[in-house]
């Protein structure tokens, strides 16, 4: 019998919306989890809004996405759905971590909040930007990059054959999107961030981060997470180190998957509001089965 | 210019949602004429992606770059009209 997978996805692109007869919104652990995140953090997940506090665009993005992926990841294992394993995309560890028992929900929340915080004030001041560019191989977005005259961007997230994710200077990423129009690519488009993740100039901000981490203390893992950045499991003492530096690393999304499939994973479950690692799966491997809970949630 | 026809119509639907997986879907839920992107099928890129294949595959036409996707990914009828325009062209 095959496994399953709980895959967890980065942050939002757009504000979610959750009309008033969304089926979600009369779900108990939804009622109980957006009060919990309101009480803590003031974030309003129905207003999308901070109730007054200051709240980038980005950062609200960030912690609607944490909310809501633990929501379905509640709803889930209500309904009896175990995963043998988790993986996740991005700023989708820190709610792997959360549903794996690393940390709790609150620790989770909390370091969602206080990550996208620095990276909220490391945008104002720095810049950056990322853009997304789908249907042109590995080998073109190599090209696009030696073709940017001075500017310098990353890879910061390789999703599959056909898509690709580059991170760094705005004028670079504007470059960029050009270049990959120019070269046939079916879509280049730019993301919401307003910094360069996932590139290796967010690495200043590693000490700041394993420090604010010391106030957390991590359990032992229920279930093992497969990290997007070397594709092995997590090992308890390094989770700390792993979420001050994948920042400024890359996503090696496809590879996450294919190793998935090598372990016997043949069910993935997308635990969030949206469809987009679903559909990337779909991309990698046909055969395997993949849905979003989020989606499923709809009905 | 030739005419779109049920037929193609409906080879073009069921490629969606077999492409897709959209196994909650029949072809007859597809409009011909609605958005496929955005307010219509909700799809994006990604599925773009897969629609581009799955018209080379089963139709051997080719999506060649990112405006000729937009016209063509308009709607169900774009897309037959495209087919048979450049079927037409051998």
């Amino acid at each position: 019998m095959g496994r399953t997978a709980f895959c967890f996805p980065g942050q939002l692109q757009e504000k979610p919306t959750l009309k008033e007869d969304h089926p979600l919104r009369s779900d108990p652990h939804f009622k109980e989890y957006v009060e919990r995140a309101s009480h803590q953090t003031t974030f309003d997940l129905l207003n999308f809004s901070c109730r007054g506090e200051e709240a980038g665009f980005n950062l609200k993005l960030q912690i609607a996405t944490y909310l809501l992926s633990m929501i379905h990841f509640y709803r889930l294992r209500a309904e009896g759905w175990v995963p043998d394993i988790i993986a996740e995309h991005s700023m989708g560890i820190y709610a792997a971590l959360a549903a794996s028992e690393a940390i709790t929900f609150e620790e989770g929340l909390w370091i969602t909040e206080s990550v996208g915080r620095i990276l909220e004030r490391e945008g104002a001041s720095s810049g950056g930007a990322m853009a997304s560019i789908v249907g042109l191989p590995l080998g073109e977005v190599k090209k696009i990059r030696q073709e940017l005259n001075g500017f310098h961007l990353s890879i910061a997230n390789y999703n599959g054959s056909m898509h690709f994710v580059l991170s760094g200077e705005e004028k670079g990423v504007e470059k960029a999107l050009d270049l990959a129009l120019s070269r046939k690519a079916l879509s280049a488009t730019r993301l919401t961030f307003n910094i360069g993740l996932h590139s290796p100039s967010l690495s200043v901000l590693n000490g700041e981060i394993l420090s604010l981490l010391k106030e957390i203390e991590v359990r032992s893992l229920k279930c093992p997470v497969l990290n997007h950045w070397t594709i092995r499991p997590l090992r308890q003492e390094e989770i700390k180190d792993f979420l001050s530096q994948e920042i400024g690393q890359p996503v090696y999304w496809d590879q996450c998957v294919e190793k998935l499939i090598q372990e016997g994973v043949d069910q993935f479950i997308e635990v969030g509001h949206g469809t987009t690692l679903t559909k990337l799966i779909r991309w990698i491997n046909r055969e395997v089965e993949a849905f979003s809970a989020g989606d499923r949630a709809k009905d | 210019m030739a005419e779109v026809n049920n037929e193609l119509i409906e080879k073009l639907k069921q490629l969606i949602i077999t492409r897709l997986k959209l196994a909650d879907l029949t072809p007859d839920m597809i409009e011909t004429d609605a958005p496929l992107f955005g307010e219509g099928l909700g799809l994006d890129s990604i599925d773009a992606l897969e629609l581009v294949l799955g018209l080379e595959k089963e139709f051997g036409v080719v999506i060649p770059d990112a405006e000729v996707g937009r016209k063509v990914f308009q709607s169900v009828r774009t897309m037959a009209q495209y087919v048979l325009d450049q079927k037409e062209g051998f």
